[in-house]
C-alpha cells in the first residue's frame, strides 16, 4: 500500500486490491514497486527557494562578463566546478553534489512557474495536480511513526487529487513544538488517556450501528493521530536535544534549525522534507539580499550534507535546492534582476547521484541553455527515478480521470546517477 | 475466492432480476447495441484505447495490451467481463467515461461470452450515440404548496427507482429532523431553546421550522459558503472580498438566481463601486478562463476541456469554444495604477481569433464572432412552468423601480452619505456635483454589450442546462449525492440518473423565479430529504446502489465552517462563559521591538511569500482556530465618490511628480531596524469564539476550516474534500476550541445545573451538544465520569461528544 494515511480510498483501495488478487488483473500496478535499473534512494530533501533565485549569483556565476554582479566564483572541492562566493562551506561538499545549470523554464509568472515546478505540470482547469512530495509519500510506504510528508516553515504544492492523505505535515517553526500534538494546557496525560477511552465507546456504538465507511475512516484517522501522539520518535521535532554547538553549527535561523530538523526527521524515516524559504524576488538590491541569503543557507545545507554522508544516509537521502525560475542576467536600475525562466539552475545531492557533476551549460551570459537543455518535467521525472518510483505510474483521480504522476515526455536525467 | 464465484456473487447481489435473459442472448438484437453505445467509441480502427479494437470479431479477439478482452465460454478468464464488473469507482472499471453499464447488460453479456462469444459473420461495428436518459412522466400541473410539489417529488423518484433494487431506509424521527435541517439550512447545530420550541410545535412543525430557517439570518451566511465554492471566491484577489460580500446580500434579500448570475458575468467596473466584477476580474478576465468557468459553473458543461482539442470525451469542438469565449473578447481588466484600483471595462478589440494560435500564423488568424453553441429546448405549445414563471416576472418587475445608469450612480452616490436624516457633508456634495459631470459608467467602465447578451443567453429560462446545473448541486448539498457526478459535468456521456425527478425539480425552480428559498423549501420537506441511514448488516454494494437512488441517507461530515459554528454553539463561546479576571494566566509572546536605528531595507522584508504563504501565527494557540470576521456592510459601501474626487484633484503631471518621488525613495529607502524580544503578560483567559461563516476565504493553510475541507477555490471543478485525515483529529483533540466548549463557564446555564442534579446536567448536555435525551445506559456512565469532579468530569464527557461522530456527522 502507499504511504498516504488511507482513510478516504480504503474502500476503493481494498476493492481493488480485492478484485486484483482473486481476479488476477493486470489492471494496475497496486503495490509501489521499485522500477529494476532506476535508483535506490529512500528520502527526498527539498529545498524550495520560492521568488524565483538568481542563477547567476549561485551555481552558476560568469566571471568577467557584464552579468557577473559583486559576487566572484569560488573553487570548489570538484576541479574545474566553481559556485558563488556566497556558498563558501558549501564549495567544500561539491563532490557530492551536482549542478544542472540549463533547465529551460517556459513561465515567468510566479504563480504558474511554481506549479509547475513543484508539480511537473502546467496549471490547467479541473485538475489538481499533486506537488512532488505528495507523489512521493504516495508511492512509498511510511517508515517509523512519523507523518511521511513534513514541509517546514512554509506549505508546498497541495496533494491534489491524491487526496487530504498526501498532504504535507505542516511545521511553522522549526523547533518548536507543535500544541496539537499534545492534550490541551491543563488536561493532564492520565485524564486525555481517560477522555480518550470514552471517546472510543461512544464512537463504536455508532459505527457498530450504522458501520459507514466513512466513520470507519474517522476512526482510523483518530487512531493514527493518537498513535502519532504517543510516538516517541516525536522527540525528532525538538532541537533541544542537540548540542548548541550544532545548532550554531548549521545556522542558529530559521533556515539553519529547518534543515537540522530534516535531518533529525530523515533519522526518523521521514520521506519527503520540504524546507521552504521565501525572498528571491529581487527586483532591487539583489547583491545584499543574495549575501544574506547566503549568510543562511550556505552552513545550513553544507552541514545537512555533510552530517549525512557522516552516517551513511547521504547514499538514501536526495537534497535539492530548487526555485520556481531564476533572475535576468541583465541587473536592472535598482541593482535587482527580474524575473528569467529560459535558463537558471538547480543543484541535487546524494540519493545515488554521482557528486561533482555538471549538467549541460548556459550561454555565456547564462541567457539562454547552450548545451544539454533540461526541460522541468525532466527534473521530476529525475526524482522519481533516483527513488525507484515507476515513471509511467497512472492514478485515477477521485472524478475517475486516469492521470499520469509523471508526464509522458519527461525523461530523467540519467547521467547524474553512479 | 475464484474469480467466477465473485463475479456471480456480485450477480446474486446486484441483478436477480434480470437472471431470466442469461439464457442465450442474440448477437444483433442483444449484445450489438451494448457494444455500439458503450464502448466502440474508444476502441476502434481511430481510437485504440489500451491496444484494443472491438468493431470487428477478429479485432476482439485478438485482445488489448494486456490481456484477452473475450475468452469464448470463459466470462471470468475475459478481460471485458471482469472489468465491467468493477464498480464506477475501481480503477480499471469500464466504461471509464459515461454511463455504467446497468445490471442487464452486464448479465447479457456474460451470458453471450459464455455461450461462446457467437458472432455472425460480416458483422462490423460503429459507434452509436448513448442510448437516451430514461424518464418517467412528470405530471402536468401546478403544486398548491411546496409540501405539495415534494410530494410530486417523492413519486416521481418513486417511478424512477422501481427496477433500482434500492433499499429504502425508515424515516428519520422529528428530532433528526431538526437537526439535520438546521445544519444544512443555517449552517449550526440547533440549541436548547430552539429545540424546545420545536418540540411545542404541532403537527406540522416541521413546516415550521423549515420557514423559519429559511428566513433566520444565517441562511445567508450558510449558501454564501455554497455559492462561494461554487463561483470559486477568494478574498485574497482583487474584489474577492466584495464578491462575497455581494452573494451575502443578494442571497440575503432574496435575489433570483438569474438575476444574480446575469450581474456577474456582465459586470464591469471596479470592484469598490460593482461588487458583481469579482467574478470577472477572479479570472483575470482572461477570455479563454472565462468562458470554460461560465460553461462550466452556470451550466454544467465542461466546454473549457475544448479549449486546447476538440472534446475528447464529448461532442464539443475547438471552434465551438472559440465561438463562445469571443463573448468575452473585447473585456479587459484595467489597472489603474494611480489609484491603485483595477477595474474591468470593454475594450473594441477583439481579442478572440482563428485559428488557435498554435495552428496558424499571426496573420492568418481572424477575431472570431460570437456564437451561444447551446440549443434551447423547442415545445409546441408553451409549458406551464414557463407561463408560471413569466406571470411571477412580469409581476416582480411591475413592482420593482426601473433602474438605468443615471439612476445606479444615483442610488451609488446615495449610498456613500446614507443617512438622509443628518446634514450633507459639503465635500460630499462637491464630489456629488463633479461626479455627475464625468459619466463613471459611460467613460471609464464601458458596459460590455457581449456579456450582457450572454448572461441573458445563459439565464434564459429556455436553455436547459443553467437551472439543472444549479439544482443538481444544491441537491446534493442537501442530500449527499448529485443527479451527475462530478456536479458541474452534464455531458452526454456522463451518467445521469433520475433525471425526471432533476426535470422537476427544475422547472418548479424555474417557476418560482429562480428562488433558491422555494427550492430548498421543497427539498426540505420532502420524504427523500428524511431518509435515515442504512444499518451495519447491509452489504456495501448495495448500500451504494441505495445511498445513489437516494433512497437513504450517506453519512454526510459537517463543512467546516458549520463544524466550527456547531462547536461555538454547543459550547456558550460566542459569549464570555467566565466573569472577569477567573483565568488569569501569564503569556509570553514574542514582538518586534524598534531599535531606533536605521538600515537599508533588505529584498527578503517585501519579497512576496507565494507559495511558502504561512499561516498567521500568534502565540496564544488560538491562531489557526480564529475567525476574524468581514464586515460585508461596509465591503459593500460604495467608494465612488472618493475615487472620483482622486481623479479631480490630481493632474497628470502631480502624479508623475509622486511617483518619480516615490520611485527615488523606493531606491535608498532605509528602514527601521527591529530586534524580537519576549515579553510576558498577565492577560485574563476568556476567549470567544465567532461564526467562521464570514471569515475572508479561504482561510490561510493549516487553519481549522482549510483542515476540515475548505477547498482552494483556484482551479475550476475542485469540490470540496470530504474525507477524513489525521491533521482533522488532532485538531479537535488537541485544539483549543473543543478544549474551551467543553470547559465548564460558571456563567454557562450548565453550571447551574451540575451544583443542583448531575443527571439532569447529563441530559442538558446530551440536548446541547446531540440534540438527542442520553439512554439510560449513556446517563449511568456519564455519571460514573462525573462522579470524582462533577465540574471536571463534564468537562470530560462534552469534550468526548463534540469529538465523536455522531457530533460531526450529519445525522
Amino acid at each position: 500500500m502507499n504511504a498516504c494515511n488511507d482513510y478516504q480510498f480504503t474502500r476503493r483501495r481494498m476493492l481493488k486490491l480485492f478484485s486484483a488478487s482473486i481476479l488476477g488483473m493486470p489492471i494496475s500496478r497496486l503495490m509501489a514497486e521499485r522500477i529494476p535499473g532506476q535508483g535506490h534512494a529512500e528520502h527526498v530533501v527539498l529545498f524550495w527557494n520560492s521568488g524565483g533565485m538568481s542563477h547567476l549569483d549561485t551555481w552558476d556565476p560568469k566571471p568577467g562578463r557584464k552579468v557577473q554582479g559583486e559576487f566572484n566564483p569560488i573553487k570548489t572541492s570538484v576541479p574545474g566546478m566553481e559556485i558563488s562566493e556566497i556558498f563558501p562551506q558549501l564549495a567544500k561538499q561539491m563532490h557530492h553534489a551536482s549542478l544542472i545549470r540549463s533547465i529551460a523554464g517556459t513561465n515567468g509568472d510566479h504563480g504558474r512557474a511554481q506549479y509547475e515546478l513543484q508539480t511537473g505540470f502546467s496549471q490547467s482547469p479541473n485538475i489538481l495536480h499533486p506537488g512532488i512530495g505528495s507523489m512521493v509519500v504516495h508511492e512509498r510506504e511510511p517508515l517509523g511513526d512519523l507523518p511521511s510528508f513534513v514541509s517546514i516553515s512554509g506549505q508546498p504544492s497541495r496533494a491534489g487529487y491524491l487526496g487530504q492523505q498526501c498532504e504535507a505535515y505542516y511545521v511553522g517553526r522549526p523547533g518548536e513544538k507543535d500544541p496539537y500534538l499534545a492534550f490541551p494546557e491543563g488536561i493532564s496525560h492520565a485524564r486525555g488517556m481517560q477522555r480518550l477511552q470514552v471517546l472510543e465507546r461512544m464512537n463504536a456504538q455508532i459505527s457498530g450501528r450504522l458501520g459507514a465507511t466513512e466513520l470507519k475512516a474517522s476512526e482510523t484517522a483518530l487512531k493514527d493521530a493518537v498513535a502519532l501522539m504517543e510516538s516517541p520518535a516525536l522527540k525528532a521535532f525538538e532541537l533541544n536535544e542537540e548540542k548548541p554547538q550544532t545548532i550554531a553549527r548549521y545556522g542558529d535561523t530559521e533556515f539553519g534549525r529547518g534543515a537540522l530538523l530534516a535531518r533529525r526527521l530523515i533519522e526518523k524515516g521521514v520521506r519527503f522534507i520540504q524546507v521552504n524559504r521565501g525572498g528571491f524576488d529581487n527586483h532591487g538590491n539583489i547583491f545584499n539580499a543574495m549575501r544574506a541569503h547566503g549568510n543562511a543557507m550556505d552552513p545550513g545545507i553544507a552541514s545537512l550534507i555533510s552530517d549525512l554522508k557522516a552516517n551513511g544516509l547521504l547514499e538514501k537521502t536526495l537534497v535539492i535546492v530548487l526555485s520556481e525560475f531564476g533572475r535576468t542576467p541583465r541587473i536592472n536600475d535598482g541593482g535587482g534582476r527580474d524575473h528569467w525562466a529560459r535558463c537558471f539552475s538547480c543543484m541535487m545531492a546524494g540519493g545515488g547521484t554521482k557528486g561533482g557533476t555538471i549538467i549541460g551549460a548556459s550561454d555565456e551570459d547564462g541567457m539562454e541553455p547552450a548545451e544539454r537543455p533540461v526541460k522541468v518535467h525532466d527534473l521530476h521525472a529525475t526524482i522519481c527515478y533516483a527513488l525507484g518510483i515507476d515513471l509511467n505510474k497512472e492514478v485515477v483521480t477521485p472524478q475517475g480521470r486516469p492521470m499520469r504522476l509523471v508526464q509522458k515526455e519527461a525523461t530523467p536525467i540519467r547521467e547524474l546517477f553512479a | 475466492m475464484h474469480a467466477k464465484t465473485f463475479i456471480l456473487q456480485t450477480l446474486a447481489v446486484v441483478a436477480p432480476a434480470f437472471t431470466v435473459f442469461a439464457a442465450s442472448p442474440d448477437f444483433v438484437d442483444d449484445i450489438q447495441p451494448i457494444l455500439e453505445r458503450n464502448c466502440v467509441r474508444c476502441h476502434n480502427a481511430e481510437k485504440t484505447k489500451g491496444g484494443l479494437r472491438m468493431d470487428t470479431y477478429k479485432w476482439i479477439m485478438q485482445g488489448g495490451d494486456t490481456a484477452d478482452a473475450i475468452v469464448p465460454g470463459n466470462p471470468a478468464a475475459s478481460e471485458l467481463l471482469v472489468r465491467i464488473h468493477l464498480r464506477p469507482i475501481d480503477e480499471g472499471v469500464m466504461p471509464d467515461e459515461g454511463r455504467a453499464l446497468d445490471p442487464k447488460e452486464i448479465v447479457l453479456l456474460n451470458a453471450w461470452v459464455k455461450a461462446g462469444a457467437p458472432w455472425p459473420e460480416g458483422i462490423a461495428l460503429t459507434e452509436q450515440k448513448p442510448e437516451p436518459v430514461k424518464r418517467v412522466s412528470i405530471p402536468d400541473r401546478t403544486p398548491e404548496s411546496a409540501t405539495d410539489a415534494a410530494a410530486i417529488l417523492d413519486d416521481i423518484l418513486r417511478r424512477e427507482n422501481e427496477e433500482s433494487g434500492a433499499i429504502k431506509t425508515r424515516t428519520i424521527d422529528d428530532l433528526v429532523f431538526l437537526r439535520r435541517a438546521t445544519i444544512d439550512l443555517i449552517g449550526r447545530i440547533p440549541t436548547v431553546s430552539e429545540i424546545r420550541e420545536f418540540e411545542a410545535w404541532g403537527n406540522d412543525r416541521r413546516v415550521k421550522l423549515v420557514d423559519k430557517l429559511l428566513v433566520h439570518p444565517r441562511f445567508a451566511d450558510r449558501w454564501t459558503i455554497f455559492m462561494a465554492d461554487m463561483l470559486r471566491v477568494r478574498s485574497n484577489i482583487e474584489g474577492g472580498n466584495q464578491l462575497l460580500a455581494f452573494i451575502n446580500k443578494s442571497i440575503a434579500e432574496a435575489k433570483p438566481y438569474d438575476i444574480m448570475v446575469r450581474e456577474l458575468i456582465a459586470a464591469s467596473g471596479r470592484a469598490n463601486s460593482n461588487p458583481a466584477v469579482g467574478f470577472i476580474l477572479g479570472d483575470d478576465a482572461n477570455p479563454m478562463e472565462l468562458a470554460a468557468a461560465t460553461a462550466q459553473v452556470f451550466l454544467g458543461v465542461r466546454i473549457g476541456c475544448a479549449m486546447c482539442h476538440d472534446h475528447p470525451f464529448d461532442d464539443w469542438e475547438q471552434r465551438d469554444f472559440y465561438d463562445f469565449a469571443a463573448f468575452f473578447g473585447k473585456t479587459q481588466k484595467v489597472g489603474n495604477q494611480r489609484m491603485g484600483t483595477v477595474y474591468t471595462t470593454e475594450g473594441s478589440k477583439m481579442n478572440v481569433l482563428w485559428p488557435p494560435e498554435d495552428k496558424a500564423k499571426p496573420e492568418e488568424r481572424e477575431p472570431v464572432s460570437p456564437r451561444f453553441p447551446f440549443k434551447n429546448i423547442k415545445y409546441d405549445s408553451k409549458p406551464s412552468y414557463l407561463i408560471r414563471f413569466e406571470k411571477l416576472r412580469a409581476q416582480q418587475e411591475q413592482k420593482s423601480t426601473e433602474g438605468n445608469d443615471a439612476h445606479a450612480l444615483d442610488s451609488l452616490l446615495e449610498a456613500v452619505n446614507p443617512t438622509a436624516g443628518k446634514k450633507a457633508d459639503p465635500v460630499l456634495r462637491e464630489a456629488e456635483k463633479e461626479s455627475r459631470l464625468l459619466n463613471v459608467h459611460g467613460d471609464i467602465y464601458r458596459t460590455s454589450e457581449l456579456r450582457e447578451k450572454l448572461a441573458g443567453l445563459i439565464t434564459n429560462p429556455r436553455n436547459d442546462f443553467f437551472a439543472r446545473a444549479y439544482v443538481n448541486r444544491v441537491w446534493a448539498e442537501m442530500i449527499g449525492h448529485g443527479f451527475v457526478e462530478p456536479l458541474d459535468n452534464f455531458s452526454p456521456y456522463a451518467d445521469l440518473h433520475h433525471a425526471s425527478t432533476l426535470d422537476f425539480l427544475s422547472r418548479e425552480f424555474i417557476a418560482s423565479g429562480y428562488d433558491l428559498r422555494s427550492l430548498i423549501r421543497i427539498i426540505a420537506l420532502s420524504d427523500t430529504y428524511r431518509r435515515a441511514p442504512l444499518t451495519a448488516e447491509i452489504p456495501l454494494t448495495v448500500r451504494e446502489n441505495s445511498e445513489r437512488n437516494f433512497t437513504a441517507a450517506p453519512q454526510r461530515r459537517m463543512l467546516g465552517e458549520v463544524l466550527y459554528d456547531s462547536i461555538v454553539t454547543a459550547g456558550h463561546l460566542k459569549n464570555f462563559k467566565w466573569p472577569a479576571g477567573a483565568n488569569m494566566k501569564e503569556v509570553s509572546s514574542e514582538i518586534r521591538v524598534p531599535t531606533g536605528e536605521y538600515i537599508m531595507a533588505e529584498a527578503e522584508a517585501s519579497a512576496p511569500e507565494m507559495a511558502t504563504e504561512k499561516p498567521m501565527l500568534r502565540n496564544d494557540g488560538y491562531d489557526l482556530e480564529s475567525s476574524l470576521k468581514l464586515d460585508f456592510n461596509s465591503i459593500l459601501t460604495p467608494h465612488e465618490a472618493s475615487e472620483l474626487e482622486t481623479m479631480r484633484k490630481e493632474s497628470d503631471k502631480q502624479i508623475k511628480a509622486r511617483e518619480m518621488a516615490e520611485t527615488q525613495n523606493k531606491e535608498k529607502q532605509k528602514v527601521m531596524k527591529y530586534t524580537i524580544k519576549t515579553v510576558t503578560n498577565t492577560v485574563d483567559d476568556n476567549p470567544r469564539f465567532d461564526s467562521a461563516m464570514r471569515m475572508a476565504s479561504p482561510a490561510p493553510p493549516a487553519h481549522f476550516l482549510r483542515v476540515f475541507g475548505q477547498p482552494e477555490r483556484a482551479g475550476l471543478g475542485e469540490f470540496r474534500d470530504p474525507s477524513s485525515s489525521l491533521r482533522q483529529q488532532l485538531m479537535m483533540l488537541n485544539g483549543r476550541i473543543t478544549h474551551e466548549a467543553s470547559r465548564v463557564g460558571s456563567l454557562e446555564p450548565i453550571h447551574r445545573l451540575l451544583e443542583k442534579d448531575k443527571t439532569e446536567a447529563i441530559v442538558h448536555a446530551y440536548w446541547e451538544i446531540l440534540t438527542r435525551l442520553p439512554t439510560e445506559e449513556e446517563k449511568t456512565f456519564a455519571l460514573s465520569i462525573l462522579s470524582k469532579d462533577p465540574h471536571e468530569g463534564m468537562a470530560d464527557l462534552r469534550w468526548s461528544l463534540l469529538n465523536c461522530n455522531e457530533f460531526r456527522f450529519i445525522p
